[in-house]
């Protein structure tokens, strides 16, 4: 699985890059993303919620992202 | 050129009529209420007047309404006062920082702490009926507008928190002890009305010699101004109240219609709380304000500490691109669709890079 390390980077790039990432992948796509800014555990599952996409929390600072619309 | 500013911040200046009155409420109110020369007795009678104001709009009897120089304090009386032996206390995940405080010393001291979870709308859970528990029940939350229903249970000792909710918020039935801040009416900065419900046990917390409720020290002036505030923005808000609640919804329409990828967490008639995808608050706060427009904001990268708002958290909602939107009286239609332009250019402009 790909990585994206957003780690240092705050509110509300990690959730820019990731939505940027997935941009041009297929439907069914996964990446790990590692991020330690507070806001980006509520942020994240705000984002899947809002378009449609999967987030898993495995750690406080590690997600497992699915692409699941375009 | 002269940049004209829309002021949609929680704070707003007092009433014109208030600033002209302050003047002679300071002349005429300088003297000890407490003392017996004829000065004293003219506060004393300016004093009750304005306990008679408060208690009418806030449905309450006037022998309980007191008064505190610092609002925060009133967090601490409004709780404390009430512990008895084998006292419980709740309060919810969205409330204020001052009630997280308490709860936090509560806890240290052994006592048996509860946090209410709330549900995507912000609706608190209701807490188990108990005579023993003692609840901060906030009647509106100031980040995002939403009210609490009615407690219905009387086997709880409330707290009931109206600094934000002001006159919007009627309290609930079986409040024991509550609190009120004077800007939630545009009244004047540095006061907060706090008042016991009859019948209640309640205690003074802070070392005290007498029977006195509160410490006392609260400005006799400001009081008088406050009172005259209340009463102007309580007739002002039966006239404005639908005009607002029909800008609200204007606001938010626009914002899922026009701009998109936004969380409008919540639209009473004169708060609008939005979050977009993708955008820097501060960013964003700020381009609004070199605009002209003034907004709250309750996104993490406004905040001293990094953190997100927990109350946003709590919700579920989005905590990134988050602006706050008050709607003062006297806002117009034109006010709101110039900034809701600016609004759409600058979160477009910001996406786009």
């Amino acid at each position: 699985m790909d990585e994206l390390d957003c780690l240092g980077l705050r509110c509300p790039i990690p959730v820019i890059k990731v939505a940027k990432h997935l941009k041009e992948k297929e439907v069914g796509y996964q990446i790990s993303l590692l991020s330690d800014d507070p806001a980006s555990a509520p942020d994240l599952a705000a984002w899947a919620r809002m378009t449609g996409n999967n987030v898993e929390v495995k750690s406080a600072t590690s997600f497992k992202i699915t692409k699941l619309s375009d | 050129m002269v940049s004209i500013t829309s002021n949609f911040q929680s704070e707003a200046p007092l009433h014109p009529a208030v600033i002209d009155a302050l003047g002679a409420i300071f002349g005429q109110s300088w003297a000890d209420s407490a003392k017996l020369p004829s000065d004293s007795r003219k506060s004393r009678l300016l004093l009750d007047e304005s306990c008679e104001t408060f208690a009418k709009h806030f449905g309450i009897r006037s022998d309980g309404v007191h008064f505190l120089g610092e609002v925060n304090l009133g967090f601490y009386l409004g709780i404390f006062g009430l512990i008895q032996p084998e006292s419980t206390f709740s309060y919810s995940a969205t409330d204020r920082s001052e009630i997280f405080a308490i709860a936090e010393q509560l806890r240290a001291q052994g006592m048996q702490v509860e946090e209410l979870s709330c549900d995507a709308g912000g609706v608190i859970t209701s807490p188990a009926p108990d005579a023993k528990k003692i609840v901060a029940w906030q009647l509106r939350n100031g980040e995002t507008g939403i009210s609490q229903p009615m407690l219905a249970d009387s086997a709880l000792q409330i707290f009931a928190d109206a600094t934000s909710s002001g006159l919007r918020n009627p309290l609930p039935k079986n409040w024991r002890t509550a609190l009120w801040d004077s800007k939630a009416w545009g009244g004047p900065s540095g006061l907060g009305i706090f008042a016991v419900a009859p019948d209640t046990k309640y205690r003074n917390p802070i070392p005290h010699l007498d029977n006195r409720i509160v410490p006392g020290s609260a400005s006799l002036p400001l009081i008088i101004a406050s009172a005259m505030a209340l009463e102007l923005w309580s007739e002002r808000e039966q006239a404005e109240r639908n005009h607002l609640a029909a800008l609200a919804l204007l606001i938010s329409n626009f914002a899922k219609s026009e701009i998109g990828d936004v969380d409008v967490i919540a639209a009473t008639h004169d708060l609008i709380s939005l979050s977009f995808l993708y955008i820097d608050a501060e960013r964003l706060v700020s381009a609004l304000d070199r605009a002209g427009f003034a907004v709250d904001s309750g996104s993490a990268c406004q905040a001293t500490n990094m953190e997100p708002s927990h109350v946003l958290a709590a919700m579920g909602t989005l905590t990134q691109g988050n602006v706050r939107i008050t709607l003062h009286h006297g806002v117009t239609e034109k006010q709101i669709n110039e900034l809701l332009a600016s609004l759409k250019s600058l979160v477009a402009e910001q996406r786009a890079n």
